[in-house]
């Protein structure tokens, strides 16, 4: 069973129709990679200031709130339950919005719980202008857990569209080091890929 | 798409982040291999949050 908080979030989202995606390191699980984490990130497409008025009111009656007046252009809000709390992200990224390609490739991670494509999510941790060596460090990780199964056609694309190309080109300078020191195979395979 | 102002901190790798990767993607891969599924690892990773706050 997942949290409550967590659940009511998703079970309030799914009522309105709101495509509800766990970013964050919560996710990483969903692409082969784990590390400890102390937020709960959720990120929800939402289409009107209405829409998002009712969620949460919604959200308020069943005991989780906002101390913020959340609107549609903001980047996120907070919500608190019993105990817990949790990030509501109202875009995948600070630097960048939804659009429809990244909704389609959304996956079910399990139950009712998606996660965004590993490319898009790569993608935020890329492009998040507070960018830390904890985000390189999940980029690494997922790059290698994720290499055979990565779009890298749609990765490629991903990276021009963000204007991170030259960024992502100093992670592959990584796996270059390691290839060139450590003649490990999985690095080559990530660098013939990249390509 | 609408890109902010601020630049972001230069990405440094060394060997010994890449190295540091792949050991924590075998751990993973090994909690695969005894059993452990993604949707436990999420649910553990969830209750850690929640024993914290």
């Amino acid at each position: 069973m997942i949290s409550d908080l967590l659940k009511t979030i998703l079970d309030v989202a799914s009522h309105f129709n709101i495509t509800t995606v766990i970013i964050g390191g919560l996710a990483l699980p969903a692409y082969n990679v784990a590390r400890t984490t102390l937020d709960i990130d959720i990120c929800i497409k939402i289409e009107s200031e209405k829409q998002l008025n009712y969620f949460i009111k919604d959200l308020k009656e069943k005991e989780i709130k906002t101390k913020q007046q959340p609107k549609i252009n903001h980047d996120l809000f907070i919500v608190f339950g019993k105990g817990s709390e949790a990030e509501i992200w109202l875009k995948p990224c600070d630097a960048f919005q939804w659009d429809a390609q990244m909704v389609e490739k959304i996956q079910l991670f399990f139950g009712d719980v998606y996660v965004l494509a590993v490319e898009d999510y790569i993608l935020t941790k890329l492009a998040r202008i507070d960018r830390s060596s904890i985000d390189i460090d999940d980029i690494l990780k997922l790059i290698i857990a994720n290499k055979d199964s990565l779009d890298w056609e749609y990765f490629h694309f991903r990276l021009k569209w963000a204007g991170l190309e030259s960024d992502f080109k100093e992670i592959i300078k990584g796996f270059e080091l390691d290839f060139n020191y450590n003649i490990r195979n999985i690095s080559k395979d990530i660098l013939d890929k990249f390509k | 798409m609408k890109q902010e102002k601020r630049e972001r901190a230069p990405i440094h790798i060394t060997i010994a982040d890449i190295e540091r990767a792949y050991k924590k993607v075998e751990e993973f891969q090994r909690l695969l291999e005894r059993g452990k599924t993604k949707e436990q690892i999420f649910k553990d990773m969830l209750r850690l949050i929640e024993v914290d706050k």
